[in-house]
């Protein structure tokens, strides 16, 4: 269960841990509309920038590299794939396929948006307790008519809460069918049958031991919510942001 | 009347099977009472009807005088539950969120909580991990959060189900201490174990469970002999005629 560290809840008292969870989800919209932003040196300053947040807010590095590493497989992935088929000036081909310049350029561009989001979520995770998140949401769906916001902070603090249990469970799951010698099958169906229907069926178990631990200690939608509260600070980290943003766009 | 009146209780499940059969069982506020059974006996779904967590195919719970179904919040705010398998019960970020998690579905205020979260740990000698995450404190140091967690709400009764189990010397001793602290400031203690040794010294009454229906029901030190007729083990010292020793001593 000591799996998933770098995707959770991290304590810490610094500056990203203070903010005001409301501006940190406007803040984590903000960044995701600006990663739009075309300029790939930009780009690729910005995913630095919000990794140096990422490991400032207290994830520690080598546990991000590792929780990540299917993330980047896949990044890698689109990113070949961009280098291979957009047409343009080739630079050199790999087996039958031209590789491009313009390709490269693409796939480095679509790479590091996607990081940089990635990224931007992971901070405000680690930052961020789920209570928070929960009041948060429920702060901007109050002012929606017919939106019971009680409703839905319970339905999405639940989701959140239960991603890490399903990916732990997915990497025990694996492990023991490794252990006995699964990758001797080669028929790729047959090992994603043998792997999913366990790991569906231990989290629906875990669903209903949670569920039940959860009512014993009276769960109810109307409890005492995280106090949300935000001050001067507050406000200049946000100006700083959308000044970020901005630039981000423009350049 | 009693402080918990179970009357002819009676649980089938959806897929036909009997968990528990018609028991009637009374018991007193203060009491320190072991259930004891073997696998399947029936213990846990005895328990999840005590805070209305399953609801009973025939019979009822009568908790201070009123049935359970007819408030179930009322009942789970008088009685605490220690799951079996600490590790679902964990709901919290942090220690100290998973303790406060009680207490904010009572609508406490936040100064209410903090106090109550505060002496829950403390008892259970956790406070020094209160900004810890719990899913990678250890099977021991679990079980004493999810006992944080139900002290927290402050419950008249604690159910504990098979609290030893996956726990070390160390581990059962400290929570053998929790509960004989709870003892002693007068909460109802409910215990269930397939395993008398540790905890039958301290225990008022012993109920034997043997396929959902309850057996023997009496003083510990008279039911000892007979345990082993319904698949529980009798504690070494008992056999050889003489007192349990406490796991403390
Ligand atoms: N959800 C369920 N559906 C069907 N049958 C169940 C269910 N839960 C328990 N049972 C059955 O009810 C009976 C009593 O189960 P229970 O879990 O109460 O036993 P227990 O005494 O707690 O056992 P253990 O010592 O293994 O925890 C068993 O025969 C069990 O197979
Ligand atoms: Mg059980």
């Amino acid at each position: 269960m000591a799996g998933l560290t770098a995707l959770g809840y991290i304590s810490g008292s610094g500056r990203l841990h203070r903010w005001d969870p409301r501006f940190k989800i406007v803040a984590l919209i903000m960044v995701s509309l600006a990663s739009l932003g075309t300029s790939l040196p930009v780009l690729s300053g910005a995913c630095l920038l919000m990794l140096m947040v990422v490991i400032r807010a207290g994830v520690p590095p080598g546990a991000l590299m590792r929780d990540l590493k299917p993330v980047v497989l896949l990044l890698l992935f689109i990113f070949l794939a961009r280098a291979l088929v957009t047409p343009g000036e080739q630079l050199f081909v790999l087996g039958p396929w031209p590789v491009t310049r313009e390709g490269v350029i693409a796939g480095a561009a679509i790479c590091s948006r996607l990081l940089l989001v990635l990224l931007a979520g992971v901070a405000v995770m680690a930052s961020t307790r789920l209570s928070e998140i929960k009041a948060a949401v429920e702060w901007f769906l109050k002012p929606i008519p017919g939106v019971p916001e009680k409703r839905v902070g319970t339905m999405l603090s639940l989701i959140v809460r239960f991603l890490p249990h399903i990916l732990d469970q997915a990497r025990e799951t694996g492990e023991a069918q490794r252990a006995r010698g699964i990758e001797n099958r080669k028929n790729p169906f047959y090992r994603v049958i043998r792997f999913s229907i366990p790991v569906l069926r231990r989290t629906f178990l875990t669903a209903d031991q949670l569920a039940l631990a959860m009512e014993a200690r009276c769960y109810a939608d109307d409890r005492t919510d995280a106090e949300l509260v935000s001050d001067r600070s507050d406000w200049i980290l946000m100006g700083t942001t959308v000044l970020l943003c901005l630039c981000l766009l423009m350049f | 009347m009693s402080f918990i009146e179970i009357r002819n209780l009676c649980h089938r499940f959806p897929d036909g099977t009997l968990g528990i059969d018609g028991i009637d069982l009374s018991i007193e506020k203060g009491e320190f009472v072991v259930i004891a059974g073997k696998n399947g006996s029936g213990k846990t779904t005895l328990l999840r009807h005590l805070n209305g967590l399953l609801t009973p195919s025939n019979g009822e719970v009568i908790l201070d005088g009123m049935s359970v179904g007819q408030d179930p919040r009322r009942a789970r705010r008088i009685v605490g539950m220690v799951f079996q398998d600490a590790d679902s019960q964990i709901v919290g970020e942090t220690v100290y969120e998973d303790a406060a998690f009680g207490p904010e579905n009572l609508k406490l205020d936040r100064e209410a909580i903090r106090q109550r979260v505060v002496n829950a740990l403390a008892v259970v000698a956790l406070e020094r991990l209160s900004e810890q995450r719990p899913h990678i404190l250890s099977g021991g140091e679990k079980r004493r959060l999810a006992i944080a967690g139900v002290l927290a709400m402050e419950p008249e009764v604690v159910v504990f189900d098979e609290p030893f189990s996956n726990l070390d010397y160390d581990g059962i001793r400290q929570v053998l201490t929790q509960m004989l602290t709870l003892h002693k400031v007068g909460k109802t203690l409910l215990v269930t174990t397939h395993d008398l040794e540790k905890v039958i010294t301290h225990a008022d009454r012993l109920v034997i469970l043997f396929e959902g229906e309850v057996v023997r029901n009496g003083a510990p030190a008279d039911l000892l002999e007979e345990t082993e007729n319904f698949g529980v083990r009798q504690p070494c010292a008992a056999r050889l005629g003489g007192e349990v020793p406490s796991w403390l001593d």
